[in-house]
């Protein structure tokens, strides 16, 4: 249908370019925030017990600990907060739409679907500052060590968190069925807090998941942000950074493929 | 309603309730089936699971410390099916508005009880062993298994079971039980003495965890499992089964009210 047809018919005529987009991304700002103002507390509150809940926690457990592993206890913490954040929240809510029935109606709103799912992502950001500072404030108090906060924490964290965001995002919307997204959760939380090196040193894990994680992106998200907050920790290589970007990359362009497929 | 009562008589006595436990016995059996099966797998992986994953984020550890870790896992891996999975499934009654269904039966309130806490209680069993035995081949410890494993396993279950029963009937929004049973594991998972000597703790959250059952439960356990390590467990089957017996009084309160 060309535009002339289009407005012979009545209808308005087809907006894009990225004013539209804008103005559509702020919309569904809107649009979410509040949808989520009663849910959205309770989701800071979990983040905030969660962030601090393990780093206190373990630091209960692990027989005499001492400050290189509070450490790297809370700057895993940190970065399971950031990467979780995407992986697990965006999907439940996704998962939850299914189940309601307004999912097909979301996606009916005159907005690009780029425009709503970044205005998700936005939130879930904001969503996961909470538990990234009650981690960091904890590990202060409780163990005394310093954060050295380096420039590269902003592309880390950011980096971290969108491809959080584009693998939950790709799978809720892939999956038609809300029950395996939701299993996909619960099975990513298990996998990312007790198999995969974040919190702990990789030499700790078999020699097999070691190599199985020098491909997945977690291990370097942690070397990445941990490098950027603290000093003398871990040495950050160009490699990491590349892997990561690279996850981003790949995940974006995924999440991209399945938000413009069409039934 | 005396005039039919010749008719309908209100049947008692232990046959008849001995009838309906069994009745109820195959009612939940059947309609808890599926969830029962992931239960078993859930409470085996997070058992395994969590073995290795202490493992990971303690380091080098000495033999005594992992015997702490493979002898506090049966443990771990109760706290799952007790205290979410039944009270998950009383709340499943719940939304979907079947709660006054079950109970509307005709089998006597406390037969429909006793069945359902006799499947979990039984469930729980073969995933616990499943747990231990995975976790002894993690970290290769030599364990000294007396006949006392089995009362300790038998009570662990048995009021693991029963509070979360409890929780489930006494509680009447199921999003707080969800939140409840959420927070439990989290209490369990995180800071709870159950793969550590309870005396790394400071001594205020110590305190704290000997009123609370989950040390207890691994300290029973711990002591049918190993020689030595445990010294005064009898102080620890009395505060379980003060925990179940509160529970069982809990249930019974809400199951014998009527509306």
């Amino acid at each position: 249908m060309t535009v002339d047809s289009a407005l012979a018919l009545g209808l308005p005529a087809k907006r894009s370019g990225p004013a539209s987009w804008l103005s559509s991304y702020a919309a569904m700002l809107r649009w979410e925030t509040r949808g989520a103002r009663l849910l959205f507390p309770l989701i800071v509150v979990v983040q905030i017990l969660a962030g601090a809940g393990f780093v206190l926690g373990f630091g209960l457990l692990i027989p005499n600990i001492d400050a290189d592993m509070a450490l790297y206890l809370s700057t895993g913490a940190v970065v399971m907060s950031l990467i979780l954040i995407g992986l697990v929240l965006t999907p439940q809510v996704i998962a939850q739409q299914r189940m309601e029935g307004s999912y097909e109606f979301l996606w009916s709103l005159p907005v690009p679907r780029s425009a709503a799912t970044m205005a998700s992502v936005t939130l879930a950001a904001l969503a996961a500052i909470p538990g990234v500072a009650a981690a960091m404030l904890v590990a202060v108090w409780r163990y005394d060590i310093s954060f050295m906060v380096s420039p590269s924490v902003v592309p880390g964290c950011l980096l971290t968190l969108l491809c959080g965001c584009f693998i939950g995002t790709a799978v809720a919307h892939g999956v038609e069925e809300p029950q395996v997204t939701l299993l996909f959760t619960q099975l990513a939380i298990f996998f990312i807090i007790g198999f995969s090196p974040v919190s702990f040193p990789v030499d700790r894990l078999p020699s097999w998941l070691a190599t199985v994680h020098e491909f997945l992106p977690f291990h370097h998200m942690a070397v990445v942000v941990r490098s950027s907050l603290t000093t003398g920790l871990v040495t950050v290589t160009l490699l990491d950074w590349v892997v990561v970007a690279v996850w981003t990359l790949v995940t974006g362009v995924i999440t991209g493929l399945v938000l413009v497929r069409r039934k | 309603m005396t005039a039919v009562s010749e008719h309908l008589p209100v049947r008692s006595g232990v046959g008849f309730w001995v009838d309906g436990y069994r009745s109820m016995l195959r009612f939940e059996t059947k309609s808890l089936r599926s969830y029962l099966t992931i239960g078993l797998v859930v409470q085996v992986l997070m058992g395994a699971g969590m073995a290795l994953m202490y493992g990971y984020y303690f380091g080098d550890l000495t033999p005594l410390q992992q015997t702490f870790i493979v002898t506090g896992i049966p443990a771990l891996a109760m706290v799952p099916v007790g205290f979410a999975m039944v009270p998950a499934s009383v709340m499943d009654h719940k939304i979907r508005n079947t709660y006054d269904y079950v109970w509307s039966l005709p089998v006597p309130r406390g037969a429909s009880a006793a069945a359902t806490f006799t499947i979990f209680t039984v469930i729980a069993i073969p995933g616990t062993a499943a747990a231990i035995l995975i976790a002894t081949m993690i970290y290769d410890i030599d364990l000294q298994v007396s006949w006392l494993v089995i009362p300790a396993i038998l009570l662990t279950s048995a009021m693991a079971t029963s509070v979360g029963y409890a929780l489930g009937h006494v509680i009447p929004e199921p999003r707080v039980t969800n939140l409840i049973t959420n927070m439990v594991i989290f209490l369990v998972l995180l800071f709870s003495p159950i793969v550590v000597p309870i005396e790394q703790f400071p001594e205020w959250w110590g305190s704290v965890q000997r009123v609370l059952p989950f040390w207890h439960m691994s300290l029973v356990i711990r002591d049918g499992l190993t020689d030595g390590l445990v010294t005064d467990a009898g102080a620890s089957y009395l505060v379980l089964t003060l925990w179940t017996v509160a529970a069982w009084a809990a249930t019974g309160w809400v199951v014998a009210k009527r509306r």
